[in-house]
C-alpha cells in the first residue's frame, strides 16, 4: 500500500485540521470510509470524491483511522499544527471482500442499500459476471421475485415481486424509467456485466424511482466504477446460444469520459418440448411427443455509446448518448402450445438519444439530476405465409389469412421519458425530494398489406410527480414520507379524447434498528398505477390491448426484519423476512382471450394478497455460502359480483389462478482461494429452483383439472478465475436433470443445456 | 440451532399449509346428461362439464366438481352417441375433445385437433365442419369431415364463397349446415364486410352440396323472409315426414344498422323438392311483433323457441322469451312458469329434448348468478323448474346414452 503524506499551512489557533483525499488502487475515489483519529472523538466520512475534512484537531500527533467495507483498514501517523490544515492523501488496499466478512464487518453498497428504510434487497451483479446469467436470471434468485419467461432466449418475461407481476412492478436503469426502451433493450436481454448491483424495492419505492409502481420496482445500478476499463466477455452454449458483452470506459484527465458497451445475443432456442402434436392432415395427436422447437431465433446486438464530462465544478457528471440496437425474433407458438407458427417473427430497431445529468452539491446540499430518452425505433410484425403448421415443421395452405393475421405492419412507437429530479439535505437528519417523470407513447404505423386499414389513435401521456420527506438517525431509525401525484392522459380509438385521470397516493416508510445486527422495517402506501401503453395497445403479438383497462390502486402494508448473527467466528447466518398484505382495486391482471390465442389484461375489481419470504444465508469462513429463499403469497379474488349479474359470483374469495404462489431457491457455492497460483481462484456453485404446482383456471371450480406441475430444476457451474479476476472462464450447466419447466400458460421452458463463458477484465490505474 | 430449526419448522409448516386439495375426480352427480357451465367470472375462463342423472330434480354445480375444458368460446354437439368439445380459437387450430359416459361419469376417449370453424354438423358418421371466408379479397372456405369412428380428418377440401352468391359481389356466409338426405344444406347470409353488413337484406338463400364431394349442387331462395338463422344457428328443421322449415330472425344489417324489411317468419321445403313452397308463417303478425332467434325441435310439429320482443331485436339476437310454435297450426303461444323476464340474464341454445313431441328442456340463467333447467310442456305452453345449476352459466345440455 502506498502511502503519500504532503502538509500544507494555514493560520488558526490552539487546533489545527485534516483534509484529506483517499483513493483506491486503481485510482477511484473510496466512498464512504470512515476516518477517524485515535484517542478523539473526531471523525468524518469520505464523499463521493473521496475527501474528507476534520477540523478542531489538538495539536499534536495523532494517528489516523481508516476503515470501511471492502477495503483493508489502515492507520496513518500525522502531526497538526496549531492554526494549519494537514493535507493528506491516502490509497487504501481493497480487501478481497466476501459476502460472509461483509456481513459482519462491515457494508458494501449492496447492503448498505439493504439497510435502507424501504424494503430493498440489492442483487451484487459482480459476484455473477463469470456467468451466463442475464438480469432475470439473477433477479429469479432474489427471495419474493419469480421471472416467468415465455421460452429461451429472447422470450417475453413475467416478473412477480410479493404477489405483484407484470406492470405492476417498474423497472429502472440508474433511476431512468425503462418503460420505453423497446424490445431491444429488457431485462432479459441485458447481460449481467452491465450491471453493478440490482436494486428491488417490495412494497413503497422511493422518489428518486418516481413512477406508478403499485408493487415495488427493480432497479439496476449499471457500472461507473472504474473510470478507466475494459470488460468482455463471451458465452456459448446449448441451442446454438452465443452472448457477447463488451463494457468500457476512458475518461481523460481533464475529465472527458467515453462509455461504450456493445453486446449481442444470438439463440436458436431450438430445444425439445413436450407436446401432443397434431398430425396436420388427420388431426390425430401424438400425445407426449418431443418435438424440437424449430422457428424461434432470436438474435439482438445493441451499442449504448456515451460522450461527456465527468467531475466538472458544474457536473459530476454530463453525459450525451445513444443507444442503437436491433432485433430479430420469430415465433413459434400463440399464447398457448397448441398453436405453431412457422414463419412469423418480428423485427425491430432502437435509435435513442438519451441525455444524463447528475450534480451533488449544486448548492451545499442540494443534489440535482435529470435524465431524458425518446426512442425513435420502428418495430415490424411479418405474418406473410397463408398456411398453418404442426409441430413436426409441416404446413399446409390455410385460408388467406396469414399464419395468425397477415401483416406487413410497420410501426414506431414513439417513447420518450424525462426525468428530473431534486434532493436537499436540509441537516444531518432531514431530507426532501421532488421528482418528476413524463412518459409520452405515440403509436403510429401503416401495413402495406392492408393500406385501408384505419389505424385508430394510439396515444398516452403520464406525468408523475413526488415529494417525499426523511428524517433519519444512522444505525437508529428512519422514517420517509412520500406522495405522489399521477395524471395520464389516453387517446383511444374512435373514441373521444378521454378526460385526463388523475391519482393521488402517499405512504410513509420507517426502520428501527435494535442493535447494528438487527432492523425492522415497516411501510404503509396508498399507491395507483395507470394502465400502461402495451396493456391499453398492445404489442401486435401475443398481447392483445385493452383500451377500456382502469387504472389501479392499492393499499400496502409491509413488514420487514433483517437479522445477522453468528455462530462462532467461523460460521455466520443472515436471516431476512418479509411478511405483506395488499388491497388492490381494479387489479390488472392477463388473462387469456376468448379464442386462447393471446393474453389480454383485464381488471378485476378486488384482488386481496397476503404473503412472506424468507431468505436464510450461511457463510463458513471463506469457503462455503449457502442459502434458501422461500416465498408464498396468496392471491385471493375480492370480486363480489360478475358483470351483468346481481349474485355472489362464484369464484368470490377464489385464489387468483395460473399465478404461481409458493416457490423458493437454494444455493450452495464453494470457493477455493489461490489454486494452482497465487490470486485464482476457483468457485463451484449449485442452484436450486422449485415452484409448487399451480392451477390454471379457478382453482375452486371443477374436480377434473388442468394444472401447471410442480417445477424443480438444478444449476450447476465453475469458475476458474486467474490472477485476481483479470481472466476467468465459467462452466454451467442448466436445468441439469433435464426437468420439464413451464411457464405462463404452460409454455414449456428450455431443457438441459451446457454453457462455457469466457471473460477478461482489465482497467487502469489513474496516478492522479 | 435454535433458530435453524425454528425456520426449518417454518418453511415446512409453509408447506403444508399450501399443499394440494382433494384429488377426487368423482362427479357429484353421476348420469347420463352432460350440462356445460361457465363460471361467471366474465371472460377467458374454463368450462365445466358436468353430469346429472335427471334434469327435472336436484342440483349440480361447479364447485369441486366437473371436467374442466381448457378454455371458454367452446361448442358441444353429440353424434354417434359421443360428446364432442370443441373449442373456438381465432387463428388456433381447434381442440376437440370426445367424450362418452361411464357408469354415469364423463369418460374422455381421445383429444383431436381440427381447424377452428364456423360451422359443424353430424352428416352420416362425420361431423363435417366448414371454416369460412369473411374477406372478399380472400373469398375460399375449407371444409373438414372428421371420421365419429376414427376421430380423426378423413377428407378437406375448399369452395369459393363469393362464386355462390354469383354477381352480388358478396360472400355467402353459412348460418349453419344440415344434413338432408345425401345432401348439406347451408342456408346462407351474404356479406360485403367483417361486420357482416349485406346491401342485400331482404333475402334468404341455402346452398345445397353433395356430400360425397362437397360440390354446389344448387342455391335455393327466396324473397319473402331475411336470411335463415343466424351466425352459429341453425335455422332449418326437419319434420318426421321429411318437409323442411326454415326461420328467419329477421337480423340482416346494412351498415351497422338492422335492414331487413321481411319480418320474422317461417318458410317450408316439402319433402323431396328443392324449393320453397307456398307456406309462409309470419311470426311476426302472430306473436305481436316477436321474432325467433333459436328454435328446439320437439316433434310433432312442435317448436319451443326463443324470441325477442320489436324493441329488444338485435343484429346477433338472443333472445330470452320463450314461446311454444305449432308450425301446421301456425300458433305462437308464450310459454308460462318462466322466472321474471328482467331477472333472466341469458337462454341456453344447445338444448336437450327426448322428442316425443311434447317436452324440451332449456337452460334459464338468471341474473342472480344461479341456473336452473326447466321442462317445457307443449301442449301445457308450461314451464317447470327443474335441476338447479350452481356456479356458472348454463352453455348446453345434452344427453348420452
Amino acid at each position: 500500500m502506498a502511502l503519500l503524506c504532503a502538509c500544507g499551512i494555514f493560520a488558526q489557533a490552539q487546533t489545527g485540521s485534516i483534509r484529506g483525499t483517499i483513493l483506491d488502487k486503481t485510482g477511484e475515489p473510496a466512498i464512504g470510509l470512515m476516518v477517524k483519529i485515535q484517542d478523539l472523538a473526531l471523525g468524518a466520512a469520505t464523499n463521493h470524491a473521496g475527501a474528507f475534512v476534520i477540523e478542531n484537531v489538538t495539536a499534536g500527533k495523532h494517528i489516523l483511522l481508516v476503515t470501511g467495507i471492502g477495503f483493508q483498514s489502515l492507520q496513518h501517523t500525522i502531526h497538526i499544527e496549531t492554526g494549519k490544515e494537514a493535507v493528506v492523501s491516502l490509497t487504501v488496499e481493497s480487501s478481497s471482500t466476501e459476502l460472509e466478512e461483509v456481513m459482519v464487518v462491515g457494508r458494501s453498497e449492496v447492503q448498505e442499500t439493504n439497510r435502507q428504510a424501504y424494503n430493498v434487497t440489492a442483487v451484487d451483479a459482480k459476484q455473477l459476471y463469470n456467468t451466463t446469467l442475464d438480469l432475470a436470471g439473477a433477479l429469479d434468485r432474489v427471495a419474493g421475485v419469480r421471472v416467468r419467461e415465455s421460452g429461451g432466449v429472447g422470450s417475453s418475461f413475467n416478473l412477480s415481486l410479493n404477489g405483484f407481476s407484470g406492470n405492476h412492478v417498474r423497472f429502472f436503469i440508474d433511476g431512468i424509467p425503462m418503460d420505453g426502451f423497446g424490445s431491444s433493450f429488457q431485462i432479459n436481454n441485458i447481460p449481467i456485466n452491465s450491471a453493478d448491483r440490482i436494486e428491488v424495492y417490495k412494497g413503497v419505492v422511493p422518489i428518486s424511482l418516481a413512477s406508478d409502481a403499485l408493487g415495488g420496482a427493480i432497479n439496476i445500478i449499471t457500472n461507473d466504477r472504474y473510470r478507466n476499463y475494459v470488460d468482455v466477455s463471451y458465452s456459448y452454449g446449448s441451442f446454438n446460444t452465443h452472448r457477447s458483452v463488451i463494457n468500457a470506459a476512458a475518461t481523460s484527465e481533464r475529465g472527458l469520459q467515453v462509455q461504450l458497451s456493445a453486446y449481442q445475443n444470438y439463440s436458436d432456442n431450438d430445444y425439445k418440448v413436450k407436446v401432443d402434436a397434431a398430425d396436420i392432415w388427420t388431426g390425430a395427436y401424438t400425445p407426449g411427443a418431443w418435438v424440437r422447437r424449430f422457428h424461434d431465433v432470436y438474435h439482438n446486438e445493441a451499442l449504448i455509446a456515451q460522450v461527456g464530462v465527468v467531475k466538472k465544478k458544474y457536473a459530476d457528471k454530463l453525459l450525451l448518448g445513444i443507444t442503437l440496437g436491433r432485433n430479430y425474433k420469430e415465433i413459434q407458438t400463440g399464447a398457448r402450445m397448441v398453436s405453431v407458427f412457422g414463419k412469423w417473427h418480428r423485427r425491430g430497431d432502437v435509435v435513442t438519444p438519451t441525455f444524463k445529468y447528475r450534480k451533488q452539491d449544486l448548492i451545499k446540499g442540494l443534489d440535482v439530476t435529470l435524465n431524458a430518452n425518446y426512442n425513435l425505433g420502428s418495430e415490424q410484425n411479418i405474418d406473410t405465409m397463408n398456411v398453418r403448421y404442426d409441430w413436426y415443421g409441416n404446413s399446409k395452405p390455410n385460408g388467406t389469412s396469414g399464419e395468425r393475421s397477415r401483416s406487413l405492419y410497420k410501426y414506431k412507437n414513439n417513447t420518450g421519458v424525462a426525468t428530473a429530479m431534486a434532493s436537499y439535505r436540509i441537516n444531518d437528519r432531514q431530507s426532501i425530494a421532488m421528482s418528476d417523470v413524463f412518459n409520452t407513447f405515440n403509436r403510429k404505423g401503416s401495413d402495406v398489406l392492408n393500406p385501408d386499414a384505419t389505424n385508430p389513435p394510439s396515444k398516452t401521456q403520464k406525468n408523475v410527480l413526488g415529494l417525499s420527506y426523511a428524517y433519519s438517525k444512522e444505525d437508529a431509525f428512519g422514517i420517509t414520507l412520500i406522495s405522489k401525484f399521477i395524471t395520464q392522459k389516453n387517446v383511444v380509438a374512435a373514441q373521444e379524447a378521454r378526460a385526463t385521470t388523475d391519482k393521488i397516493g402517499y405512504g410513509i416508510v420507517g426502520t428501527y434498528f435494535f442493535s447494528t445486527s438487527l432492523q425492522v422495517k415497516a411501510s404503509y402506501e396508498l399507491t395507483n398505477r395507470m394502465p400502461e401503453a402495451q396493456e391499453i395497445f398492445g404489442d401486435v403479438e401475443n398481447f392483445e390491448g385493452n383500451p377500456s383497462l382502469l387504472p389501479e390502486q392499492s393499499d400496502n402494508i409491509n413488514v420487514g426484519l433483517a437479522y445477522t448473527f453468528a455462530a462462532d467466528a467461523n460460521n455466520k447466518f443472515l436471516l431476512n423476512a418479509n411478511g405483506v398484505y395488499r388491497y388492490s382495486r381494479n387489479f390488472i391482471y392477463n388473462r387469456l382471450n376468448n379464442n386462447q390465442s393471446k393474453l389480454i389484461p383485464d381488471n378485476r375489481e378486488g384482488v386481496r394478497t397476503y404473503g412472506g419470504d424468507a431468505e436464510l444465508r450461511y457463510s463458513h469462513k471463506r469457503l462455503i455460502s449457502a442459502g434458501v429463499t422461500m416465498t408464498y403469497q396468496y392471491l385471493q379474488n375480492m370480486q363480489k359480483i360478475e358483470p351483468g349479474y346481481t349474485g355472489v359470483s362464484p369464484v368470490y374469495l377464489d385464489q387468483m389462478p395460473n399465478i404461481p404462489y409458493l416457490f423458493g431457491n437454494a444455493d450452495v457455492s464453494v470457493s477455493l482461494r489461490d489454486l494452482g497460483a497465487k490470486g485464482n481462484n476457483m468457485s463451484i456453485g449449485y442452484n436450486m429452483l422449485y415452484v409448487h404446482a399451480f392451477y390454471l383456471y379457478w382453482p375452486s371450480r371443477g374436480s377434473d383439472k388442468l394444472d401447471i406441475p410442480e417445477q424443480l430444476s438444478h444449476d450447476v457451474n465453475i469458475v476458474y478465475s486467474l490472477k485476481q479476476g483479470r481472466y476467468n472462464v465459467g462452466l454451467e450447466a442448466r436445468n441439469v436433470t433435464d426437468a420439464l419447466l413451464y411457464d405462463n400458460f404452460s409454455l414449456q421452458k428450455p431443457g438441459r443445456g451446457f454453457y462455457v463463458n469466457v471473460r477478461a477484465f482489465f482497467h487502469k490505474t489513474s496516478n492522479n | 440451532m435454535n433458530i435453524k430449526t425454528t425456520l426449518a419448522a417454518l418453511f415446512v409448516a409453509v408447506t403444508f399449509a399450501v399443499s394440494c386439495s382433494d384429488d377426487d375426480n368423482a362427479p357429484a352427480n353421476p348420469g347420463n346428461f352432460i350440462l356445460a357451465v361457465t363460471p361467471a367470472a366474465s371472460t377467458g375462463v374454463a368450462d365445466y362439464l358436468l353430469t346429472a342423472s335427471s334434469l327435472d330434480t336436484g342440483s349440480v354445480s361447479t364447485a369441486e366438481n366437473g371436467v374442466e375444458q381448457d378454455g371458454t368460446y367452446r361448442y358441444y354437439v353429440t353424434h354417434n352417441n359421443k360428446f364432442f368439445s370443441m373449442l373456438y380459437g381465432q387463428g388456433n387450430p381447434g381442440a376437440v375433445t370426445a367424450y362418452d359416459i361411464q357408469a354415469g361419469a364423463l369418460n374422455k376417449l381421445t383429444n383431436f385437433q381440427t381447424e377452428t370453424v364456423q360451422s359443424f354438423a353430424p352428416v352420416n358418421n362425420d361431423l363435417l365442419l366448414v371454416k369460412i371466408a369473411r374477406n372478399l379479397a380472400t373469398p375460399t372456405s375449407s371444409w373438414y369431415k372428421v371420421s365419429t369412428e376414427s376421430l380423426t380428418i378423413t377428407s378437406e377440401g375448399t369452395m369459393n364463397t363469393l362464386d355462390i352468391t354469383g354477381d352480388l359481389g358478396e360472400l355467402a356466409h353459412f348460418t349453419w349446415i344440415k344434413q338432408v338426405g345425401d345432401k348439406v344444406y347451408a342456408p346462407y347470409q351474404t356479406i360485403k364486410d367483417r361486420s357482416f353488413n349485406t346491401d342485400y337484406p331482404d333475402q334468404a338463400w341455402i346452398a345445397v352440396f353433395n356430400y360425397a364431394d362437397m360440390s354446389l349442387d344448387k342455391v335455393i331462395e327466396d324473397n319473402r323472409t331475411s336470411f335463415i338463422g343466424r351466425y352459429f344457428m341453425d335455422g332449418l328443421s326437419i319434420a318426421e315426414n321429411g318437409d323442411i322449415y326454415a326461420f328467419s330472425p329477421s337480423a340482416a344489417t346494412t351498415g351497422g344498422a338492422l335492414s331487413s324489411t321481411k319480418h320474422s317468419a317461417i318458410t317450408r321445403i316439402k319433402s323431396g323438392t328443392t324449393e320453397f313452397d307456398e307456406y309462409y308463417f309470419d311470426v311476426e303478425d302472430a306473436s305481436g311483433g316477436n321474432n325467433i332467434t333459436s328454435w328446439l325441435y320437439v316433434g310433432n310439429n312442435n317448436y319451443i323457441v326463443h324470441s325477442q320482443a320489436k324493441s329488444e331485436r338485435t343484429s346477433f339476437p338472443s333472445g330470452r322469451r320463450v314461446a311454444v310454435v305449432n308450425v301446421i297450426n301456425k300458433t305462437y303461444d308464450i310459454v308460462s312458469g318462466l322466472p321474471a323476464f328482467d331477472d333472466i340474464a341469458s337462454l341456453t341454445t344447445n338444448n336437450y329434448t327426448p322428442k316425443d313431441g311434447r317436452t324440451g328442456y332449456i337452460g334459464v340463467n338468471l341474473k342472480d348468478g344461479t341456473g336452473y333447467v326447466y321442462k317445457i310442456d307443449v301442449t301445457t305452453k308450461t314451464a317447470t323448474q327443474g335441476l338447479k345449476v350452481d356456479g356458472g352459466t348454463l352453455t348446453a345440455i345434452q344427453h348420452l346414452d
